[in-house]
């Protein structure tokens, strides 16, 4: 189908610009787009609020036995003298049923939500967008409506019940949580690359390369793919909010991160039993997942306007 | 004529187009489902019945749920049954999936009507007045609380209200659907408060009503809140359009500039959305209705999955996935009818 | 504007009316949390909101008391033959159901076969037998072989009316001729003569039941009894709490944590009663896995824990366990071996242990079921305390079903599973059958797979044993003997908690500690 190497340049019926050159020109606008974006960006300042709070919770999660001050709290660990204190001076946050610092195990607690959102995207993103570019491709074959008939199937329910269901079976583990919603959360991207793609296909430079004789991988990965990154990482961003609010509801319901483990869910689970005396049990782990989300999603819509900009 | 006839045969074609796909749609779901359901380790059959129950008696309900035969010929019998609306025995509730559901659907329904209500009311309100005030604190102060609301799940909202408004202050009830002593309604819809109104019982109305509000509002806090947005970010667009400032000009009263020429049209993408966050709203009701004790369909998903009661779990995912397309339908006939310039496509792509 | 305020002036009316029914309705009414489900088959139901249930729906032939015996009930007198394999009950006359018919002899038949045959709920407890009903009033059961079991054990035979439940039975089923027994129907309906019976039951809501005045033994109702009794399905802190604030309810289920309980303490009119029970909290050791395989090292744990401590996380009044069954069993033996925490011993026993010198990488794992959250904390404090020995203890949580899953075959079995687990009727023995027997290695009663042929004959040969005294001293020998092999840790003898009302009068503790009877409704009276 590919098979363009024999076919003269004029067959193609567009202008004789060496495409080489062309792709040349592309790649420079694409370096300069970027530094004209990130000068936009820093002038809104949700945007800079949002990537400087993803920036410090990862850092906090990253160097969570350093920043948190009662690092051995995130494990197993007992104090049933300093059970159930009210935040103050010592315990900012307070302390759980067991005397365990709430603030650090809040600050591992980001660890566990990031993981789970890295985990998860980076099984998502390379088989949706993978699958979405084939069939966005070859759109109009079999190849397409198989790909995206199955996507359909999929997308016919809302993820967190096909979720909640996968992981329900499945042994209650951060590990199983991560591939009950691995499962369920390719298909939004197949269904994003799908309809970008079936759109740049017939672009110029697409074509060109075509005619040149590219190989499909070439065109796939050096053409399109780049061509629609901005998307990509937008969606990226925003979902790694939405990951992050689903693995709390499984571990909500007890089929996520197990404790001792401080998973920020499981944390607002075993507090709402201590509703609404030891309200601190549960609220400030609440309030911890409510932080990443806000994080993500602000940044996540700086990075939107800012493309849509671009595009207009 | 001939336009409206063209136009119904069109609508015609379309719905019969989605109604195969959807078809389509739901068998591979159904598939989906199925597998799900059956790579579980244990014998279904003794599950059901307990570990003490007589062999004798596992085997009969063995043969009954054709559990000796392979896995395709268990699910044309699955489908089969499934087909004729019976999805076989809880192993919760120790009765049919059928009538539990029927039982539990209407209180999810409610529950989401209602929460769908508030959403596009409260919404739509919100982002009329922040594009009229856009850039002013009022525009500022609704959209930080949208942002708030967008990204916090709805199972905090309903932690921080039955906190709050339940225990602290006291103002709500916090459990079920209805208080104990007040008259049921006679069974019409399966909505408390609609039937109660039906039925003329005002009191046994009210006491519903407030029922409603604590889990209705957590529902709907997230959707109300991305509705305000969009209805905000679509009129802020059309505000700058040439044909607004020619009203104004012509000294149109700002309240009909408003509501006729600037609303409607900027109601597509509100409407389109919010059918979505209403299917999508069934399923968060998930942890609502556990918080709240609702009985509804959700919180009966919820224990079915914690309990691997397989039946129940099938059936409530089957279910779902039918309203989710079912709306997805429902949004493309409602978008066609409110904007002629769209015209309906039969394979939305987005 | 005008059609608002009407609008408001209807709420407001809806309003008044609403204050108007439920102040009417308060008088004599009696409300209880319980978790959910809960099944009110005689033949299905067997959990703690399933007994209570049945207890107070349905009669039995004899009554359970609070000293561990049983008393005549349906049955006026009985007699048992001499080889101890046929009892012949004469029946009560003029014993109605709750739809007005009499109960007979035939209905106590049907009832045990429907029972046997369903096989689920408590049908285990009930030995091999078959049935007559050879007039209006007499039944005889004949044993396959004698047991001392059969009397206490009829309390869990609940006599349904079988008229109404054949009438009511679906015919197809899987119980050939007898079609679905009236399982479906039976669900959400009482075929019961006892003190209450079933008015309304929203599957998942609440099981609400109307107090039957036509009962037998209505002189026994106290004055105050309540007329409608609703059996709340939730056992979430907040609601439950609201609930009790609001005067919404006259009793917690038990499932309340200790600091919900402290809260509710503190609010006007409302005290915490507290009863023992036959729960008892076990640390199931697997006796087949290294290093618990030997019982030095066994041993060394016992005497390492801090029971103390442990009893310190629970309500006061908490007792250590004494041995391996609940105290309040018939049969207790007060005087066996009992581990407290001390070091040197545990130390002692470690070095005698074929593990002890090198007892750093023998790590074990300690599973506390996940729906249970209050067990963390007796987890936390057990690998603290190992600690002190050297012995490394990973905590581990799992849901209930996992456990039931993997208790299931020894290569799955963990080093330590925590559980509850209460015995089913007032004997020592049948919890020594629970727990150690061979034939519950398989399931989550016992973990510990200690298999011994020897020790399955003793407890059967006991259990066997019809004289009560004759069984008893068995008993005790056989708790003495458990007590040193120290196959599992013994942390206490549950005691039940639930915040009541002051307008409730309830003496549980005067009742028998069977499950369910606690909440023998006639005895319970409400103030309005």
């Amino acid at each position: 189908m590919l098979n363009n190497a024999s076919q003269p340049d004029h067959a193609v019926g567009r202008s004789a610009i060496d495409p080489h050159r062309l792709a040349q020109i592309e790649r420079r606008n694409r370096r300069e787009r970027w530094g004209r974006a990130w000068y936009k960006f820093s002038r809104n300042p949700l945007s800079v609020l949002g990537l400087i709070m993803v920036v410090t919770i990862t850092l906090m999660a990253i160097f969570a036995p350093f920043v948190a001050p009662y690092p051995q709290h995130a494990e197993p660990f007992t104090d049933f003298a300093n059970a159930s204190k009210p935040p103050g001076g010592q315990y900012l946050f307070g302390t759980d049923e067991i005397g365990r610092d709430i603030l650090s195990r809040c600050i591992f607690g980001f660890r566990y939500a990031l993981v789970m959102g890295v985990a998860v995207l980076s099984l998502v993103v390379p088989v949706g967008v993978l699958l979405g570019l084939v069939a966005g491709y070859f759109q109009g074959t079999i190849i397409d409506t198989i790909i995206m008939r199955v996507t359909d199937i999929f997308l016919s329910v809302p993820p967190l019940i096909l979720a909640l269901a996968v992981a329900s079976v499945l042994q209650p583990n951060l590990t199983n949580a991560m591939l009950a919603v691995s499962l369920m959360w390719w298909p939004w991207y197949t269904r994003l690359v799908y309809g970008l793609a079936s759109a740049l296909r017939n672009e110029y430079f697409v074509v060109s390369a075509e005619t040149i004789g590219a190989g499909t991988g070439h065109i796939l990965f050096r053409e399109i793919l780049p061509n629609m990154v901005s998307p990509i990482l937008t969606k990226m961003s925003l979902d790694m909010g939405w990951v992050v609010i689903i693995g709390s509801m499984l571990s909500f319901v007890g089929l996520g991160v197990q404790p001792p483990t401080p998973g920020l869910g499981t944390m607002v689970a075993a507090g709402a039993r201590f509703l609404p005396d030891q309200w601190w049990i549960a609220i400030f782990p609440a309030l911890a997942i409510v932080v990443v989300v806000l994080g993500f999603n602000l940044l996540g819509d700086g990075l939107r306007d800012l493309f849509s900009a671009e595009e207009s | 004529m001939q336009r409206q006839a063209d136009a119904l045969r069109r609508l015609g074609l379309f719905l019969a187009r989605r109604l195969v796909q959807s078809i389509f749609v739901l068998f591979g779901l159904s598939i989906l489902i199925f597998t799900i359901a059956r790579v579980l380790p244990g014998d279904p059959a003794r599950t059901a019945l307990g570990a003490r129950a007589p062999q004798e008696t596992v085997d009969r309900l063995r043969e009954e749920m054709h559990l000796n035969d392979t896995l395709p010929v268990q699910y044309t019998y699955w489908l089969g049954d499934a087909l004729r609306g019976d999805f076989g025995m809880s192993l919760v509730t120790r009765r049919s999936v059928t009538t539990d559901i029927a039982e539990f659907l209407p209180a999810s329904l409610e529950l989401v009507i209602f929460a769908g209500v508030l959403t596009l009311v409260g919404g739509i309100a919100l982002g009329t007045l922040s594009a009229r005030y856009k850039d002013s604190w009022v525009d500022n102060l609704i959209r930080i609380l949208s942002y708030a609301g967008v990204v916090t799940p709805a199972f905090i909202f309903a932690i921080i209200f039955l906190l709050v408004f339940g225990l602290a202050l006291d103002w709500l009830p916090s459990i079920g659907r209805l208080s104990e002593g007040v008259p049921k309604p006679p069974l019409v819809t399966g909505l408390i408060t609609v039937d109660a109104l039906l039925a003329g019982q005002l009191a046994t109305f009210w006491d519903a009503l407030q029922h409603l509000i604590m889990p209705g509002v957590a529902l709907a806090l997230g959707s109300m809140a991305q509705e305000a947005r969009i209805t905000r970010a679509t009129m802020a667009d059309n505000l700058n359009k040439d044909y607004i400032a020619a009203e104004r000009a012509l000294g149109i009263p700002e309240r009909v500039v408003m509501g006729r020429f600037l609303l409607k049209p900027s109601l597509i993408p509100t409407i389109s959305i919010f059918a979505l966050d209403f299917a999508a709203n069934l399923a968060n009701a998930f942890l609502v209705e556990l918080i709240f004790n609702w009985p509804g369909i959700s919180r009966y998903g919820v224990n079915a999955m914690l309990r691997k009661d397989l039946n129940a779990i099938t059936a409530v995912i089957l279910i779902l996935g039918v309203v989710f397309i079912l709306m997805n339908i429902v949004v493309d006939l409602v978008v066609g009818a409110l904007d002629p310039r769209i015209r309906l496509r039969a394979a939305r792509s987005d | 504007m005008k059609a608002l305020s009407r609008i408001l002036l209807v709420f407001m009316a809806a309003l008044l009316i609403g204050s108007a029914v439920s102040a009417q309705d308060e008088a004599r009414s009696l409300r209880i949390t319980f978790s959910w489900p809960n099944y009110i088959d005689p033949a299905v139901g067997s959990d703690f909101a399933s007994s209570t249930s049945l207890a107070n729906l349905y009669d039995t032939l004899v009554f359970p008391m609070g000293d561990g015996t049983v008393s005549p009930w349906l049955a006026e007198s009985w007699t048992i033959s001499d080889d101890g394999l046929t009892y012949t009950f004469t029946l009560r006359q003029g014993v109605m159901f709750h739809d007005g018919s009499e109960l007979l002899a035939s209905d106590v038949a049907y009832s045990f076969t429907r029972l046997k045959e369903i096989g689920e709920g408590y049908a285990y407890l009930l030995p091999a037998a078959t049935v007559a009903a050879s007039d209006d009033t007499t039944v005889s059961f004949t044993l396959e072989q004698p047991s001392g079991l059969f009397l206490p054990s009829l309390v869990r035979l609940y006599v349904v009316n079988e008229d109404l439940v054949r009438a009511n039975a679906l015919a197809d089923g899987l119980y050939g001729e007898n079609g679905d027994y009236g399982k479906e129907w039976l669900l959400t309906h009482d075929a019961g003569s006892g003190p209450y019976m079933v008015e309304e039951f929203p599957l998942a809501e609440y099981l609400q039941m109307a107090k039957y005045d036509g009962w037998w033994n209505a002189a026994s109702f106290v004055p105050n009894a309540a007329d409608r009794v609703r059996f709340i399905g939730t056992t979430e802190t907040a609601t439950v709490r609201s609930l009790m604030a609001d005067g919404e309810l006259e009793i917690t289920d038990q499932w309340q944590t200790n600091e919900a309980l402290t809260a509710l303490d503190g609010l006007d009119g409302v005290d915490i009663k507290t009863f023992p029970t036959m729960t008892s909290f076990y640390y199931m050791m697997n006796n087949r896995l290294a290093p618990l395989d030997d019982v030095h090292c066994r041993r060394a744990v016992a005497y390492a824990f801090n029971y103390q401590q442990a009893l310190a996380l629970e309500w006061p009044g908490t007792q250590q366990m004494v041995g391996p069954v609940p105290s309040t069993v018939g049969g207790h033996n007060p005087d066996v071996t009992v581990y407290t925490r001390d070091l040197d011993k545990a130390r002692e026993e470690l070095a005698q242990c074929q593990y002890g010198a090198d007892i750093a990488s023998y790590p074990i794992d300690v599973v506390w079921i996940a729906e249970v959250p209050a067990e963390e904390r007796f987890a936390l404090l057990f690998q603290a305390n190992m600690a002190d020995i050297g012995l490394p203890v990973n905590v581990i949580s799992n849901p209930w079903l996992s456990v039931v899953e993997n208790t299931s075959r020894q290569e799955t079995s963990s080093h330590i599973v925590t559980i509850y687990v209460a015995s089913d009727l007032a004997e020592a023995g049948l919890m020594l059958q629970q727990r150690y027997h061979s034939s519950t290695a398989p399931t989550w009663q016992q973990n510990e797979w200690l298999l011994d042929p020897d020790l399955d004959a003793r407890i059967m040969d006991a259990l066997n044993t019809a004289d009560a005294g004759e069984r008893f001293a068995k008993y005790a020998e056989l708790q003495a003997y458990i007590a040193d092999l120290s196959p599992s840790l013994f942390l206490y003898d549950q005691l039940q908690k639930h915040a009541v009302s002051s307008r409730v009068e309830w003496t549980p503790e005067a009742n028998s500690p069977v499950m369910g009877y606690q909440f023998y409704l006639p005895l319970i009276g409400v103030n309005s």
